[in-house]
């Protein structure tokens, strides 16, 4: 009898799945299918959590701290706040299907033996903003950002709040391993470590001597980096993040290294496997004397690390001063032109995607943290938004949120900026605290966070704003609003950092910083000029910062999933994606896009056809308005140049960097060349992923295909033909 | 023209600019076994259900010889009779991610089967299954078609020769692929075996490329010898899809009975008589069933991709890239 209930349970519960899936298949058809399959799934959320007792928050806390998957503090905490704290708890209407399905794939706790989940997603939200608080009034502060999807902190936070060991850092920067067997060794361990617990990892090699370098102990020569990097490489592979995700780190090379030619060749998918690192990303950290030399089409020397040990340490005119005496020293190893080197790294970025470009000088020059010589930059993080000094004996930590630009928008002139000023507050609060709670896998990270007290505080769904304003990402009325969230971003947490400081302290390592110099961070760019400058200029001249930098703009691939915008400051890559991720395929249609064609009543059978045919471009399908072309372009259809420009406008106001992805369907070494120049010359820190597409592609299979037109045999190609299949295989209609 | 026997070596001026850049796009799009990571897929195979195992099972046994056909039937016809260099440079090519595709389904036997008298079994299938069998003695009754046959002299000759060629991309790559495609993503659709469906996923970007070379040439012919095409063939096409549909069905009956949560028997049909019709549209014939796609999960290989690079690694580079430094292009 207990059985045939439990089947029918068993086959209830499937029946329900299936119906979401279909209703979630479904969203192409009209966008409002993911609040359908996102309300059916909230329920079936609920009824999987009462399996265990759980129906309010305090039970949930309870239920995970008997699993014991929570602290001690976070149990007693909820538990003498019982009522008060279930009290704030709110529906999940706010949830688009696949944000609600990340996080109970994902982010909900689960029973360690049923693997039923033990909290609602409104439960997490609150158990997350509690791990953080003090006092209720401040979790239900937190809880309602999260709760309304206007800021997320980072996934470690979201992981590990109120975990027994929270780790709630997302990066980690470790130096070079100087150059010694123990040394390197020692590294491998601390990466490992710092990966365990979700943390991305950069880790630069410059230090490390090239190929052919003498090894005295043994009279014997050096393979270079290479090999080193290959067990780096399995290593990373070996290290899952509590099955969460997969382990992934960014190794930094400087561009004088020279074993750099095989570093670039690290991620081809041809050649020697043994010379081949398929799961680390590359990274180059390029000195502003390179690009010169590209330039004006000059050589350029290679150097043994080993020989020129202090390079590394260097930046501006002091490097380009160490390194000219040491060409005419006759030192380095050999040289190049520095024409055939940059177009060697063009080669890599548009095969591997890999081999991100990151300018030294830029990321070093106007930092807070390099007041004094001996306080250097020395690489990024493995999304190249983050830039702080490094050591031997120091790992930079940052601790992440980002505010979700769509949920703030309203007022007079599209954004409301007063809330925006409101969730910075409570944002940069929040990330100041998680410095002080963070569990630190290594000495190292804990040392160099608790001096700098840096966090990154960044933006989301700016694409959601530029569609629902109805500006274009290249319109002018584009570059000034986005230059003004960055300003007011940088406005609100250095002032709620130096109120922070006033309260709390200011972080240890002040005295060190371009701030104690009154010089704040837009001052390089002389982009601080009004008045509102000028008073929190004399603001932090009494009181000081209890952080030493403040905005970073990550690439917040899962938290906009869940909060259901665009990620960062990307722009849309297609009218129709799909998303693959751990827990499936989904499939994402722009809602803009699809309001706008319903109130015009073009959003038929045949357009949404045409649209998927076009790999959800809009711009070939006659029935669409122009002015809809033009808002709703796509990533490969928008001019690189604007994204580029919109970067520029905002570098003043963001202490850090921000990764920036660019997009070139067909990238050739000719427009790479000169997109990167010119990202150079804008004074952009850092970019990011150059993404791609494939020159070929699935046949679709759903999409009726239009009837086979008979093409003549050429004789003599057809020049229009020959281009197109050319330049854009995926775009010729001759091909599908 | 392009039927005509013998051995044409002269690539200027080139006769077929497309079938070249074909193969220049299949070059920029190549991959390798070693990228794809299947180790997720041994957790996921370890909470299947004995029905879902079995159905894994078969599957990998059909792979396991599938491309191997294909590339045997490409060796002794297509690249014979097709006689345009920039053609058999494509044809050769093909060859090449053929072999590819072996590989990747050997490596994923010998993860998925860790058992070494499964593993014999399973490489032993078109002997000792029957639903397996029954595809490949239809495969081998086509690629016997042409008896041998060295040059292509009469219409009847090239008759059977388009009748081939129309077989391993219709039916073949065509369907019996777009079948088999369609279990791993209703897999994946539900979270499951995402090594599987990497790996898949550049094996259907391959395959879709050979059936769309395949017509092209089918194309090319009918614009050269349009008398060559007549309700006849048209008649001969759907009969083959006909049986095609029907030995698909007999192995996907093998697979799941009378199916699994999500994807009935009647949903493959569904499916399948689909996925047959559109075979007939590309070829400028009328449809046979009038089907309409079931599966949701499909829509999802229409779009383009946005891998979280934390989780997948991102496929969609290309390989061969041209160009000298300079400062003043567009972008």
């Amino acid at each position: 009898m207990t059985q045939t209930l439990s089947e029918t349970a068993l086959s209830e519960t499937a029946e329900r799945r299936l119906a979401i899936e279909e209703a979630a298949a479904r969203v192409i058809t009209d966008p409002e299918n993911s609040r359908l399959a996102a309300r059916l799934l909230a329920g079936l959320i609920a009824d999987e959590a009462a399996e265990h007792g759980v129906r309010t928050f305090s039970e949930s806390v309870a239920a995970t701290h008997a699993a014991g998957l929570v602290a001690d503090r976070l149990a007693a905490f909820v538990a003498a706040h019982a009522a008060e704290l279930d009290a704030l708890i709110t529906g999940e209407s706010a949830f688009e299907y696949f944000g609600l399905r990340t996080v109970y794939d994902r982010y909900l706790l689960r029973h360690p033996e049923t693997r039923k989940v033990l909290e609602r997603p409104q439960h997490f939200f609150l158990r997350v903003a509690c791990g953080l608080s003090e006092t209720v009034a401040e979790a239900a502060e937190l809880y309602g950002l999260m709760a309304s999807l206007s800021y997320l902190p980072s996934s470690p936070t979201l992981f590990n709040s109120g975990a027994r060991r929270p780790q709630l850092s997302s990066c980690f920067l470790l130096d070079s391993p100087r150059d010694e067997l123990e040394a390197i060794y020692e590294r491998y361990g601390q990466v490992a470590r710092l990966s365990k617990y979700a943390g991305g990892i950069g880790v630069s090699w410059t230090r490390v001597r090239s190929r052919g370098s003498l090894i005295r102990g043994t009279n014997g020569h050096s393979n270079g980096i290479v090999p080193w990097l290959r067990t780096l490489d399995s290593s990373v592979a070996a290290v899952n993040q509590g099955g969460r995700r997969k382990g992934a780190a960014c190794v930094y090379l400087e561009t004088w290294h020279a074993d750099i030619e095989e570093f670039l060749e690290l991620r081809d998918n041809t050649g020697e496997d043994a010379r081949r690192t398929h799961n680390l990303n590359l990274a180059n950290w390029v000195p502003d004397e390179f690009m010169r030399r590209v330039e004006a089409d000059a050589m350029w020397s290679l150097f043994d690390p080993k020989q020129v040990p202090y390079l590394t340490d260097l930046y501006g005119p002091a490097f380009d001063e160490a390194y000219r005496a040491a060409e005419a020293d006759g030192a380095a190893v050999r040289q190049v032109p520095a024409r055939a080197l940059y177009g060697r790294m063009m080669r890599t970025l548009a095969q591997t995607g890999n081999g991100w470009m990151t300018f030294k000088d830029a990321a070093n020059r106007t930092s807070n943290q390099t007041a004094r010589p001996e306080n250097v930059i020395h690489l990024s993080n493995l999304c190249t938004e983050i830039l702080e000094v490094t050591s031997d004996a120091e790992t930079a930590v940052c601790n992440l949120g980002s505010v979700n630009l769509a949920a703030h928008l309203g007022g007079g002139d599209g954004l409301d900026w007063e809330r925006l000023r409101r969730t910075v507050r409570t944002a940069v609060r929040f990330l100041d605290r998680t410095i002080d709670l963070g569990f630190y896998p290594t000495p190292e990270a804990e040392a160099a966070n608790r001096r700098w007290r840096p966090i990154g505080l960044g933006v989301m769904g700016l694409a959601d704003v530029f569609f629902a304003l109805r500006l274009p990402f290249d319109s002018p009325e584009a570059l000034e609003l986005s230059t003004r969230v960055a300003e007011e971003i940088a406005l609100a947490a250095y002032d709620t950092s130096a109120d922070l400081a006033a309260e709390r302290g200011r972080h240890p390592s002040y005295d060190d910083t371009r701030a104690a110099a009154g010089v704040l961070h837009p001052d390089h760019y002389g982009a601080a000029t009004s008045p509102r400058w000028a008073a929190l200029r004399e603001k932090i001249a009494q009181t000081g910062l209890r952080n030493s930098l403040m905005v970073a703009i990550a690439p917040t691939a899962t938290i906009a999933s869940i909060a259901g915008c665009y990620e960062c400051i990307e722009p849309q890559v297609s009218n129709v994606f799909k998303r693959e991720t751990l827990s499936g395929e989904f499939l994402q249609v722009n809602r803009y896009l699809v309001r706008d064609l319903q109130e015009r009543g073009l959003w038929t059978p045949v357009i949404r056809d045409a649209i998927k045919r076009a790999d959800g471009s809009v711009q070939d399908i006659p029935e669409i308005p122009a002015d809809l072309k033009v808002l709703y372009r796509t990533a490969w259809e928008l001019p690189q140049k604007a994204l580029i420009d919109l970067a520029a406008g905002r570098t003043p106001y963001i202490d850090q960097s921000q990764s920036l992805n660019l997009f070139m369907a067909t990238p050739t070494i000719g427009k790479l060349s000169s997109m990167y120049a010119y990202a150079w010359k804008s004074g952009l820190k850092t970019t990011y992923y150059l993404r791609s597409r494939p020159a070929t592609r699935i046949a679709q299979t759903t999409v009726a295909q239009p009837a086979a037109a008979v093409p003549a045999p050429a004789p003599v190609a057809d020049p229009d033909a020959v281009a197109c299949s050319l330049e854009n295989p995926e775009y010729c209609d001759a091909c599908q | 023209m392009l039927l005509d026997p013998g051995m044409d070596l002269t690539l200027r001026p080139m006769r077929y600019p497309d079938f070249y850049e074909r193969y220049r796009a299949a070059i920029r799009n190549t991959w390798t076994v070693e990228e794809v990571d299947l180790h997720s897929d041994l957790a996921d195979l370890a909470k299947m259900t004995p029905e879902e195992r079995h159905l894994i099972n078969r599957l990998v046994a059909f792979f396991a010889t599938g491309d191997s056909i294909v590339a045997n039937n490409l060796v002794l016809n297509l690249y014979q009779h097709v006689n345009a260099p920039e053609a058999r440079l494509y044809l050769s090519r093909q060859l090449f991610e053929e072999a590819v595709h072996v590989q990747f389904y050997l490596t994923l036997l010998d993860t998925y089967l860790p058992d070494h008298d499964e593993r014999v079994k399973a490489f032993a299938a078109v002997e000792h299954i029957p639903s397996i069998r029954d595809k490949a003695e239809f495969c081998f009754r086509w690629i016997d078609s042409l008896g041998g046959l060295r040059r292509l002299e009469s219409r009847d000759d090239r008759r059977a020769f388009l009748l081939n060629l129309i077989c391993f991309a219709a039916c073949i790559e065509g369907l019996f692929f777009y079948g088999a495609f369609a279990y791993v993503y209703w897999f994946r659709s539900r979270g499951l075996l995402g090594g599987l469906a990497t790996g898949t996923n550049w094996v259907f970007r391959d395959e879709s490329m050979h059936m769309e070379f395949a017509f092209s040439v089918v194309d090319t012919v009918r614009a050269e010898e349009p008398d060559l095409f007549d309700d006849e063939l048209g008649a001969q096409v759907t009969r083959m899809l006909e049986e095609a549909v029907a030995a698909e069905l007999a192995f996907a009956a093998d697979l799941c009975g009378d199916g699994l949560a999500g994807m009935s028997a009647g949903q493959m049909r569904q499916y399948l008589e689909y996925v047959a019709d559109q075979r007939l549209v590309r070829l400028g014939m009328p449809v046979r069933y009038g089907t309409a796609n079931p599966f949701a999960f499909m829509e999802l290989q229409d779009v383009q991709e946005l891998a979280n690079f934390f989780e997948r690694r991102v496929s969609a580079y290309q390989v061969a890239v041209e160009g000298n430094v300079t400062f003043d292009e567009s972008f």
